[in-house]
């Protein structure tokens, strides 16, 4: 009771102290939520551009790979089970495929096969997929979709059997432009190849390694539990996607102490002038009786509250800076841009702390001066 | 009652050091009512503030009811103040963002004070500031607000107040009602300390000490 009457009294004081604090819970959480959003912009993007890893069939001939875009071998899709089971190599996605080259309407076209669900490391949190292409339903590439004249709701014949065209594709300016996408199941019985995959793709496959030679120890691994299989590494884009994520670790780690300093110093300054302003105040409450605990109570609380209000203002302040400024600059993952409620948690209970220890100095120079020397003041 | 044993008490300044008490023997008995006079910078503060429990003497004992103040633990000198002592001080040292009842209640934030609010209400009428009770201390008058710091002080029922100058701020008439209530608070059995360097309280004392450069003047 006595603490709100102070700071209803001294308004700018407190105000100020809020300001320091929302201040630096707004930047955080801001910079904490857009820095998410960038890195998933860059996974959304660097996955359009293609996977980090592609694993095929052991004995492909890499020439033919290259040149067609696909092996023309294939494997067991419970490679895929087992790269799920193993826990040595560490991945975010992984999706089987099966691809085969056939002529529609005298076209050279590929049709993929793509899983309808992408599977994770067990435990992990279930993601978005990328094609969830129904039974009976295909995606089809921009060129042949142009070049035929097919729209959207079309029914085309592929291998004899109906498919309806549930989706065109926006030019690509790759080979995917000529292809027909289905549901793998769909894929495999249409050219008879039932359990059979030509291709896992594996997303954030091995970013991280020790011994800097994540295409070997990837092979080690692949070989002993599915021997049948390869794989390759599009170095460029894990490379660049490491890269980015650690200079966005880099630059919080540098940046976030700064602002931390400023703002314990702010805060401290704060406290130093409502100190000084109640020094006859902390004099009498000694006379009165107050013990130098009961006093620092007075202004721990007071910090706490700031604490407290500059969290949540903070959080609400930085997550709707985030929202009005994010969509502009990060078009492709703004879906990403959402208020984290476990920021909001950790600011509510460490604001306070970090308001009250900011005030630690100050609270003790003033209680432990003489109390004769607080009231001639 | 209280008993004050060869206290010492020395500030640093600077390099040098600065004696403000040397070598203070007194003994005050209840219902006293002892002016402590001297001129400015004598340590007529200094030995009030020491004999409050306020500020620890450079060497001395200040002994109350038998126990030696200086031996007790903040927590119990902090205890022996918000039962024993009320203070009153020249500037009043009210808190501006309470108004008179709330600063009157102030020693009832404390655990070991309990407060009656018909206490309060008896004692603002006494002191005729019953009408300025919802007022904030910027709209009372420096009579008003002294008469409220002395309420505040005997709220507590204390069995020594320790007046320091309390009338120093105040003109004849104000200071003559501070002065006829705490003779009251001597006669009912209260023993008052009272440091000024006026004439004006003369009459009121049972006894007058002088300090004098920090030493007692027989």
């Amino acid at each position: 009771m006595l603490i709100l009457k102070e700071i209803k009294h001294r308004k700018f004081n407190f105000i100020m102290g809020l300001v320091g604090m929302i201040a630096i819970v707004s930047l955080v959480v801001a910079f904490y939520t857009m820095t998410r959003a960038t890195q998933k912009e860059t996974i959304r993007l660097t996955r359009d551009m293609g996977f980090n890893v592609r694993i095929i069939p052991g004995e492909t001939d890499i020439n033919q790979f290259w040149a067609d875009g696909y092996s023309n071998l294939s494997m067991s899709q419970e490679v895929v089970d087992k790269l799920v089971d193993q826990k040595s190599v560490n991945y975010a996605h992984l999706t089987a495929s099966l691809h085969k080259r056939v002529l529609f309407r005298g076209k050279d076209v590929v049709l993929s096969g793509i899983s309808s669900e992408e599977r994770e490391p067990s435990g992990a949190k279930k993601s978005k997929m990328i094609f969830a292409i129904e039974k009976d339903k295909v995606y089809l590439g921009y060129s042949i979709a142009n070049q035929f004249n097919i729209k959207e709701g079309d029914v085309i014949k592929v291998l004899e059997q109906d498919f309806e065209v549930s989706k065109t594709l926006a030019e690509s300016g790759s080979d995917e432009d000529i292809r027909i996408y289905f549901n793998l199941k769909s894929l495999q019985e249409l050219i008879n190849m039932e359990g059979q995959i030509n291709e896992v793709m594996a997303i954030n496959c091995m970013c991280s390694t020790k011994n800097g030679d994540p295409l070997g120890e990837l092979r080690t691994e692949l070989q002993k539990i599915a021997p049948e299989a390869e794989v390759l590494m599009k170095n460029s884009v894990a490379d660049a996607r490491e890269k980015q994520r650690k200079m966005t670790d880099k630059y919080f780690a540098f940046l976030f102490p700064i602002i931390l300093i400023i703002c314990a110093l702010w805060l401290g300054s704060v406290t130093m002038t409502n100190v000084k302003e109640r020094t006859s105040e902390i004099g009498v409450m000694r006379a009165i009786g107050f013990t130098s605990w009961k006093i620092s109570k007075q202004f721990f609380l007071r910090a706490l509250l700031i604490g407290l209000f500059g969290a949540i203002i903070g959080f609400a302040i930085g997550t709707i800076v985030s929202y009005q400024i994010g969509p502009s600059i990060f078009s492709v993952a703004k879906t990403y841009i959402k208020p984290n409620y476990i920021m909001l948690l950790l600011a509510v209970v460490i604001g306070p702390l970090f308001a009250a220890l900011s005030s630690l100095l100050p609270v003790l120079w003033a209680v432990n001066r003489d109390s004769a020397e607080l009231l001639k003041e | 009652m209280l008993e004050i044993k060869s206290i010492a008490k020395t500030f640093k300044s600077g390099k040098n050091d600065v004696v403000a008490l040397n070598d203070i023997h007194l003994r005050v008995e209840k219902s006293e009512f002892v002016l402590i006079k001297g001129e400015s910078g004598s340590g007529k503060s200094t030995l009030l503030f020491i004999m409050g429990g306020m500020l620890n003497p450079t060497f001395g004992n200040v002994v109350v009811n038998g126990k030696d103040l200086f031996s007790l633990s903040e927590k119990n000198r902090g205890k022996y103040r918000a039962n024993e002592i009320g203070f009153v001080f020249q500037s009043y040292h009210l808190l501006p963002y309470l108004n008179v009842y709330e600063n009157i209640m102030l020693p009832n934030e404390l655990a070991e004070t309990k407060i009656d609010k018909e206490a309060v209400f008896k004692i603002v009428e006494e002191l005729g500031i019953k009408d300025r009770l919802y007022h904030k201390p910027s709209q009372l008058s420096a009579g008003e607000k002294q008469r409220v710091a002395l309420a505040r002080a005997l709220i507590i029922n204390p069995s020594l107040i320790l007046a320091d100058e309390p009338t120093g701020n105040l003109d004849e008439r104000n200071t003559l009602e501070v002065m006829k209530y705490l003779k009251i608070f001597q006669e009912k059995g209260g023993t008052v300390i009272m440091a000024t360097h006026g004439n004006l309280a003369d009459s009121y004392a049972t006894r007058t000490i002088r300090l004098h450069k920090g030493e007692l003047i027989k």
